[in-house]
């Protein structure tokens, strides 16, 4: 066991660590990437941004040895590598760390820093030793406090983020990727994993950050680099970039009025939560108003996503009651808010909204076929889905297209569609946008507002805190599970931290 | 003639992807070979013979076809065959009139179904538990009514179902014809039959849609466990017995019909088509290696390896071009995965 922490240095800091030279890869139909040229130098944070299907995703799984390339070279230390498989990636130093992490829960930390590289005496592992480096190693990058012994599962996303770079480091990495491993975190959190960034750099490692979002870009970045169509735009120095700049590049326009005006006038209650208490939630009070937007902010954990499940009849409701236009009523489940005219688009769109393998069609019409009882269904289903596919400007080749195929952006629209197609009252978006890229979010946002003007009562849960600020009426601040204020849609994002951080209350 | 050999090289282009070619062509292999080795393999007598004896598995084989769309499984099939067949035949030779045993048969076989729906749905065991431990508890059923074949007693008519034609085709083979329109009709004409798909597909994102899963799930259970049961009535009527050891290995048979039909073990993929094809080649598989002379113990070891085959052909068959959704996919990790998750077209019909 002679790993050492700081990786072996050729060069100086600011040489090409990685040259990637002409890189082509084309599909069926697709041009996945033309003649891409980028350099990763040593020691440096280089941002990679780009709509999605620019590119990015598909020159990080040739880099990862989990695609071939059609044409082009990748050198390291001026040397061809193949990159032929994920192994070779791994011993040439290569190391990527995803948004769906790669860790196991069901073991020790050290454990999965050490995975397939264990410190043994024979077949058997070293308990002591391995501790020591794992904890060595977690504390380069500021999380020393992370026991080696605790179980994997029982982390946060972002100390399970930091697992995985403690593993890069165990592997002696030169280049960390990192692909769009911030959209889970909240704001506190975004900033340790940066430190953590940053501290790889001044260790003369490199790292590749992957992100939708563009202020991430202007905190940590030292390059940034723009793909579009499968080609390297433009690669910028941190002192060329501005956010305009970078969304101009991306889009190939200038994208005006990313959020809509916030000229509505809020109509009467419709759904009021009265001191709510699920498993996830505790005296939660709120008002939902026809013909607005609620925003709900707060940090990861504080109740966000559980106050939706609440009024979604997802948790049962143990203290306190829903009134829908001044009546009490009870939720006993999904289909009971559903009856009541309320929708939930969820959080996390792979595993909770899509069915990948089914088509357009079948996605966007399940809830409303279930209550439909005409013997013409299918016939109906057909039309209302091309309705809402025109109308919603979703680009699929077909209704009959699986939905997976489709670009994250599309799927969420055909996911909001799904809920539009039983007309509801009441939409709860939780993360409407994440993963989307930003053409396709300043539809979504147009479209939340078209919606919230016809008189529904729109919800929005967000970490994306402009996003929140953009968008809202009224913002609800949640902290450990309930309400800690409510503020107006003009505050700005110091009133929301402020009260999202705050101490005290009755906070235990 | 260039023309049109374009568009045939297009239409072999679109049918690689379709599961059921690979099944057609495993049933036409297996005709040719057989039919090469012993000269009455290919005889319309034969023929016939094959397609009732296969009419069991496909009668039970279209249920379960559902269930495994729906990311479910069903080993208890076998054993519901016996337990329904058996009371059938008993209550049959005690006197009872012949409509009311096969009522009864009926009855048991979706009590026991209802059961394995009510453990998997209500108690939360995986289907593999659940119904590996109904498997045993109906096989007990079956030997507490009689502990060996009922042969005396049975009433003349008893055999009338299973060994009588109407318009010259077998009424077993009639019987599994309306079956399999029934659940084809259930599986593309229904809205139950969407959910089933969408419950497969992703069983959590169908909850949160208001499908009702539980619900779906209970009555794919309690459609398997009475289709059983119609098979016992028929195959107990054409083997003139009630026989407490039939039907071992037949959930076997089944699940081998269903996935060498080209349904998915990941779920959300599948068709009642397959699975007739599937049992017709579980049907001629025996059957020729009967006509070729091999000993029945190696019968066991060509199905496990058929099966085995199915599992492997059917993961090689969605291995793709990981990369039809390059900005999608965002795992260069797992690229069996992805092309698991995007290959094959999901678009029913």
């Amino acid at each position: 066991m002679t790993a050492m922490v700081l990786p072996a240095r050729t060069n100086g800091p600011g040489a090409p660590a990685v040259v990637i030279r002409g890189v082509s890869k084309s599909f069926p139909g697709v041009n996945a990437l033309i003649d891409v040229s980028v350099d990763i130098l040593q020691g440096e944070i280089h941002c990679w941004i780009g709509e999605n299907g620019a590119g990015k995703s598909t020159l990080i799984k040739i880099l990862a040895g989990a695609q071939s390339r059609d044409s082009g070279l990748i050198k390291l230390d001026n040397r061809d590598v193949a990159l032929s498989s994920p192994t070779d990636a791994m011993h040439e130093g290569l190391s990527f760390i995803l948004q769906e992490l790669s860790v196991v829960d069901g073991i020790t930390v050290a454990d999965n820093i050490l995975l397939g590289h264990e410190v043994r005496r024979g077949p058997e592992i070293r308990r002591a030793p391995s501790n020591a480096r794992a904890a060595e190693l977690l504390k380069t990058i500021g999380f020393g406090y992370l026991s080696p012994a605790a179980k994997v599962g029982d982390l946060s996303t972002a100390e399970k983020q930091a697992v995985m770079v403690a593993r890069a480091l165990h592997l002696e990495a030169r280049v960390v990727f990192l692909d769009e491993t911030t959209s889970t975190l909240d704001a506190d959190e975004v900033s340790r994993l940066f430190d953590v960034m940053r501290t790889l750099r001044d260790k003369g490692t490199s790292v590749v950050f992957v992100t939708h979002r563009l202020q991430e870009v202007m905190q940590v970045a030292d390059r940034v680099t723009v793909f579009k169509d499968g080609q390297v735009v433009q690669t910028l120095l941190r002192s060329e970039v501005s956010e305009s700049l970078m969304v101009r590049l991306m889009v190939g326009r200038e994208i005006s009025n990313f959020f809509p005006p916030k000229d509505r006038t809020a109509g009467s209650v419709v759904l009021a939560a009265r001191g709510v208490g699920t498993v996830g939630v505790r005296d939660l009070t709120l008002d939902l108003r026809s013909g607005e937007v609620l925003g709900i902010a707060g940090l990861v954990g504080s109740g966000r996503t559980e106050a939706l499940r609440a009024l979604f009849g997802i948790d049962r409701i143990r203290a306190g009651t829903l009134e829908v236009a001044g009546q009490l009523i009870s939720l006993r489940g999904i289909r009971d808010a559903i009856g009541r005219g309320i929708a939930m688009v969820p959080e996390d769109r792979r595993s909770q909204g899509i069915i990948a393998l089914r088509s357009v069609e079948e996605n966007l019409t399940i809830t409303w076929t279930d209550q439909e009882r005409s013997r013409g269904w299918r016939r109906k289903a057909l039309e209302i889905t091309s309705r809402f596919v025109s109308e919603l400007r979703v680009r699929t080749p077909s209704l009959r297209q699986p939905i997976g195929l489709l670009s994250g952006g599309n799927q969420q629209k055909v996911i909001v569609a799904r809920w539009l197609a039983v007309q509801p009252r009441v939409l709860l978006l939780d993360e409407p946008t994440r993963g989307i890229d930003v053409g396709a979010r300043a539809e979504i946002y147009r479209l939340i507002d078209k919606l919230a003007r016809e008189g529904l009562a729109v919800v929005v849960v967000s970490s994306d805190l402009p996003e929140i600020l953009g968008l809202s009426d009224r913002i609800v601040v949640m902290k450990d599970g309930t309400v800690a204020g409510e503020l107006p849609g003009t505050a700005s994002e110091e009133d929301v931290v402020a009260l999202a951080m705050s101490h005290g209350g009755n906070a235990s | 003639m260039t023309n049109q050999a374009v568009s045939i090289r297009q239409w072999i282009g679109r049918q690689r992807r379709n599961p059921a070619v690979a099944t057609v062509i495993i049933l036409l292999v297996l005709g040719v070979i057989f039919s090469l080795m012993s000269d009455r393999f290919l005889t319309w007598e034969n023929i016939q013979n094959v397609t009732r004896s296969s009419a069991a598995v496909m009668t039970v084989g279209c249920a379960v076809t559902l269930v495994m769309i729906a990311r479910g499984l069903d080993l208890s099939v076998g054993s519901i065959l016996a337990a329904t067949g058996v009371l059938a035949a008993f209550l049959a030779a005690n006197g009872v009139e012949l409509w009311i045993a096969y009522l009864a048969a009926l009855a048991l076989g979706a009590l026991i179904g209802a059961l394995n729906g009510a453990i998997i749905v209500g108690l939360k065991v995986t289907p593999i538990i659940a119904t590996l431990g109904t498997l045993n508890i109906a096989r007990g059923i079956a030997y507490l009514i009689t502990p060996s074949a009922i042969l005396v007693g049975l009433p003349a008519a008893w055999q009338t179902l299973g060994t009588s034609r109407v318009a010259g085709i077998p009424v077993p083979v009639i019987v599994a014809g309306l079956v399999i329109l029934f659940f084809s009709w259930l599986l593309n004409r229904t809205v139950f039959g969407r959910h089933v798909y969408a419950i497969g597909g992703n069983e959590e994102a169908a909850r949160l849609a208001g499908v009702r899963v539980d619900r779906v799930l209970f009555l794919l259970y309690l459609m398997a466990g009475t289709s059983a049961g119609l098979a016992a009535i028929v195959l107990s009527s054409r083997l003139g017995t009630g026989d407490p050891n039939i039907g071992i290995g037949f959930e076997f048979d089944v699940i081998v019909a269903v996935i060498l039909g080209g349904t998915s073990l990941a779920g959300g993929q599948g068709r009642i088509s397959g699975t007739v094809l599937g049992a017709l080649i579980v049907g001629f598989l025996s059957n020729g290696l009967n006509l070729v002379g091999v000993e029945p113990f190696w019968q066991y070891v060509a199905k496990g390896t058929a099966l085995v085959v199915a599992v492997v052909l059917d993961r090689l068959a969605s291995r793709e071009p990981s990369g039809i959704r390059p900005g999608l996919s965002q795992a260069p990790q797992a690229p069996e995965q992805e092309g698991d998750k995007s290959g094959r077209n999901g678009a029913s019909e």
